[in-house]
């Protein structure tokens, strides 16, 4: 994309003012998807994202200057920009980039942006197809086939020129089935991972996904609304793990801990989870959807031990962020394009696997509710409040899953839930979602086994 | 290459491939943006994005590219890349871009000016300044931003319409966090204006306030009750089901407001409006995604709903005028039917006679995960909720970690008063201006 030449004269540009750090980051992008609805290909976004970034650090200082003229005037004006904003000072770094190569950990075979959109349709068409047989009641759905090509080169006064190419294939069908009492209830299934078109070779069967979507739809559909108060809850593996991503990970990001803005600052080495909560980030896992080869500052992702048994072991840290903690980065800095920003952010973000059996956890309720499936949520990492909605709920009457339940969300502080974690299974799972915070919209997992909290807040009516 | 050139290569290449109904879309923004910590200076952001979007219509149907690379050879690409998606399009509805010649409402864009690095750098230093004194519970961990941008939109197609748009807006984020020792709590401001024109010691004061009177919450107890919303509160709960009123959604079974025109949705006290020109609204427009001609439109009079909202396609499809309400985001997002500024017609009571009604319920300021606690085809919501208690029809205690739960369509005919004045808590599109709202019927679900 930009010379290696171009890149040492730019950053010698932005660094022209006394910077400590600069840094460019560009990108060439393809972003596409594909909607159908009823069957038949509604809308189709077809897009490329396409810019640089340089960014400079003084001390606790940083300034970023963003464009979509990459030629070398437009690179420089971006560099001078950001040079000045800095303020004034003489050039104090001697820049020598050096290529860097980074071990490929997910590697991919069928590149979706090069195949052609009825490849594509064909399989969408499958899923969407799934739905609709699995039950006469499925009366309406909608899916989606989604890939992303991004194509990034990142510089640094710290010598690093590296380049990468970041794949990443989701689908996602929602089934719509009528409810007994009117109305319709909705299902929902989106699968995705760090991979090409073989992913529905040996990871997701597209069928699948639409019949799980309409399973949903249909026992939602027959469920009654889930009762109102304060009851010890089961939480299934998988998506359920967003209970840890917001009322836990969010916290434990180094954007909110280094201004004293986190309720976990300050924590380290103390409890502040249940003793059978372990829990890690980890970016490194072949082909998954939060996973990097490097993060977006060109440090390489790791698996951190974030709670170990209880005790608060890490943060997530970027590097700007890492000045202000006085800690190191932890390959946690992520943007969603070259137009945001990057900071500290989750990868994928799970509970490890403890020693309980899913039926004892179950059997330990004797009124509560069994969350099998969840929705997405959101905190403020300031007070920890936080809320997720249950997508399929069933009520736990003495150790016995009884009658589906819809409606229901959970909220509470994040520094009391993961202290009333108190049971952890076995059977770990990762599931996918995308996480929106100030540096944009990015894929993660959260993932988890059952767990069982022993009081929250369950709202419904 | 500057957009006039990159113009001139897409039509070009368009001709070329043999299409004959094609539209250009182009959007470019400037902005910079100053954050301060605690009164350090701690980030300095500006930007120049923006990027061309390209439509065809092929065989009947509308294929679309974008690209925020402007070159000869992403001209080429664009242009067939929307050919073979419209090429995959299987969509029923007939595609069809606005005609040239049109008559557009007489509207002025708000001209903010460009603020330079020292304006908003004093801007962001004045506003941690007044945050600083602003309440004796206030922390050294508050932050402000100061930001000034500028849009500047065109839209060409070949059935000759040929418009253009900028917008602009300078901005003032002020974020206060509040502590008593045991616990912390934030809020924020937004302020739209020329900052040396704004009160940033009475904002930062409020803001404080607002965050220190949530200090020591409780959590409200299980009950049905009544519940007031705030005009902020109303705010989340419109916009997470304003896409109810989308007609295009209505025709895919995506909207419970399908077949509903011309009958009895909500109680008679509502009188929904949405307006594209509402006067303190920083974004003003004159036309919409597909470049039809904006104006206001009554969506709900007095319970009835009078129409949804269409763009070209839906409008035809249902044999109906569009409203103008085609909306695209930016140059990379899709034409959908959205709302600019709604309004809710406030009432005859006064704050104070509103809680008198209400007697005993809750007093609802925030409502959090509205993107996943609500389900915006069925209106069923359950949401993470703070507020106050309302105690012999005064505000007494403040309350959060419960949810209110209900159904969005239930409410709206549910509702049983509204304050008298409307306020817009958040610039943007869509926003929602709204008086507090009584509604009865509601669960709260807490202690």
């Amino acid at each position: 994309m930009i010379t290696r030449e171009l890149c040492a004269k730019v950053l010698e540009a932005a660094a022209a003012t006394g910077a400590d750090y600069a840094e460019i980051f560009a990108e060439n992008s393809k972003n596409h998807s594909i909607n159908m609805v009823s069957g038949k290909v509604d809308a189709i976004s077809d897009g490329v994202v396409f810019g640089a970034a340089v960014r400079v650090y003084k001390g606790l200082r940083s300034v970023m200057a963003t464009t979509v003229d990459v030629s070398e005037d437009g690179l420089l004006r971006c560099a001078k920009q950001a040079a000045q904003a800095l303020g004034e000072g003489k050039a104090a770094l001697d820049i020598v980039l050096r290529d860097r190569m980074f071990a490929n950990i997910h590697p991919i075979r069928t590149v979706p942006s090069s195949v052609p959109n009825r490849d594509k349709v064909e399989i969408l068409r499958t899923a969407c197809r799934g739905a609709y047989a699995y039950d006469k009641r499925i009366s309406q759905v909608t899916g989606s086939f989604l890939d992303v090509d991004q194509n990034i080169l990142i510089a640094s006064t710290e010598g690093i020129y590296a380049s990468d190419r970041r794949v990443r294939t989701r689908i996602a069908v929602t089934a719509l089935a009528e409810a007994k009492e009117g109305g319709t209830q909705t299902g929902s299934c989106s699968p995705g991972r760090r991979m090409g078109m073989e992913m529905f070779e040996k990871e997701v069967d597209a069928e699948a996904v639409g019949r799980e979507a309409a399973r949903q739809a249909v026992v939602m559909s027959e469920a009654g609304y889930c009762p109102a108060g304060v009851m010890p809850v089961a939480i299934g593996n998988g998506f359920g793990g967003v209970i840890f991503h917001e009322a836990c990970g969010h916290s434990l990001e180094a954007s909110s801990v280094a201004f004293g803005l986190s309720q976990f600052t300050g924590k380290l080495g103390q409890k502040i989870a249940g003793e059978k909560v372990t829990a890690y980030d980890d970016g490194t896992i072949p082909n998954a959807w939060g996973s990097l080869n490097f993060d977006d500052e060109g440090t390489p992702t790791r698996r951190s031990v974030l709670i170990e048994n209880g005790v608060l072991k890490n943060y997530m840290i970027d590097k700007f962020n890492s000045r202000r903690m006085g800690m190191d980065p932890t390959g946690s800095s992520r943007r969603e394009s070259f137009a945001y920003t990057p900071t500290s952010r989750m990868t994928n973000t799970f509970i490890g696997e403890g020693s309980d059996d899913n039926d004892a956890i179950i059997a330990s309720i004797d009124n509560g509710l069994y969350a099998a499936a969840m929705g997405g949520g959101s905190v403020n990492p300031t007070t920890g409040e936080f809320n997720f909605a249950v997508r399929e709920g069933y009520m736990v009457r003495k150790g016995k899953i009884c009658e589906p339940v819809r409606g229901a969300s959970l909220v509470g502080k994040g520094s009391d839930v993961i202290l009333n974690i108190d049971m952890v299974g076995k059977n770990l799972l990762l599931a996918e979602g995308m996480c929106g915070a100030s540096s944009g919209s990015i894929p993660t997992c959260v993932g988890q086994p059952m767990i069982r909290v022993s009081s929250i807040t369950v709202g419904g009516r | 290459m500057d957009f006039k050139e990159f113009k001139a290569l897409v039509t070009a290449r368009a001709e070329k491939a043999g299409l004959a109904d094609y539209e250009l879309y182009y959007t470019s923004q400037e902005s910079t943006e100053v954050s301060m910590f605690n009164g350090e200076l701690d980030s300095f952001t500006s930007s120049l994005t923006g990027g061309a979007a390209f439509r065809c219509i092929v065989d009947g149907h509308m294929g679309a590219a974008y690209t925020q690379e402007l070159s000869e050879e992403a001209a080429e690409s664009l242009v067939l890349r929307a050919r073979e998606n419209a090429l995959t399009l299987e969509k029923e509805e007939e595609a069809f871009f606005a005609e040239g010649g049109a008559e557009y409402p007489d509207v002025k864009p708000v001209e903010y000016p460009v603020l330079g690095a020292e304006a908003l750098i004093q801007a962001a230093q004045d506003a941690c300044g007044a945050l600083k004194t602003s309440h004796e519970k206030i922390t050294d961990r508050c932050s402000a931003e100061a930001l000034t941008e500028q849009t500047r939109t065109s839209l060409v197609n070949s059935h000759g319409a040929d418009l253009s748009w900028t917008n602009s807006v300078d901005a003032v984020v002020l974020s206060a966090v509040v502590s008593d020792g045991k616990e912390d709590n934030d809020d924020y401001d937004i302020k739209v204006g020329v900052p040396a024109s704004l009160d940033l010691k009475a904002i930062a004061k409020t803001t404080a306030a607002r965050a220190a009177d949530m200090l020591g919450a409780g959590v409200a107890p299980t009950a049905a009750c009544p519940v007031i919303f705030s005009p902020k509160a109303m705010y989340s709960m419109i916009t997470t089901f304003a896409s109810a009123f989308s007609a295009e959604n209505a025709r895919k079974g995506l909207s419970a407001l399908k077949g509903k025109e011309g009958e009895v949705i909500a109680s008679e006290l509502v009188t929904l409006l949405d307006d594209p020109f509402y006067p303190e609204s920083p974004y003003p427009q004159k036309f919409d995604g597909e470049g039809s001609p904006t104006r206001r439109k009554e969506l709900i009079s007095r319970g009835v709903l009078n129409t949804l909202l269409y763009d070209l396609s839906a409008a035809h499809a249902a044999g109906k005028e569009t409203t103008g309400n085609a909306f695209r985001q930016s140059y990379d997002s899709p034409v959908s039917i959205q709302p600019y500024t709604l309004v809710l017609a406030p009432g005859a009571l006064s704050e104070e006679a509103l809680l008198a009604k209400c007697g005993s319920g809750v007093w609802i300021d925030f409502l959090g995960g509205t993107h996943a606690g609500a389900n915006p085809i069925s209106g069923d919501f359950s949401l993470q909720s703070e507020g106050f208690l309302v105690e012999g029809g005064k505000k007494t205690r403040p309350v959060r970690s419960f949810t209110v739960s209900g159904n969005f369509f239930t409410l709206l005919k549910n509702i049983t008063a509204l304050s008298d004045k409307a306020e817009l808590p958040r610039p943007g599109l869509p926003a929602v201006a709204s008086p507090a709202v009584l509604v009865e019927g509601l669960t709260v679900s807490g202690s």
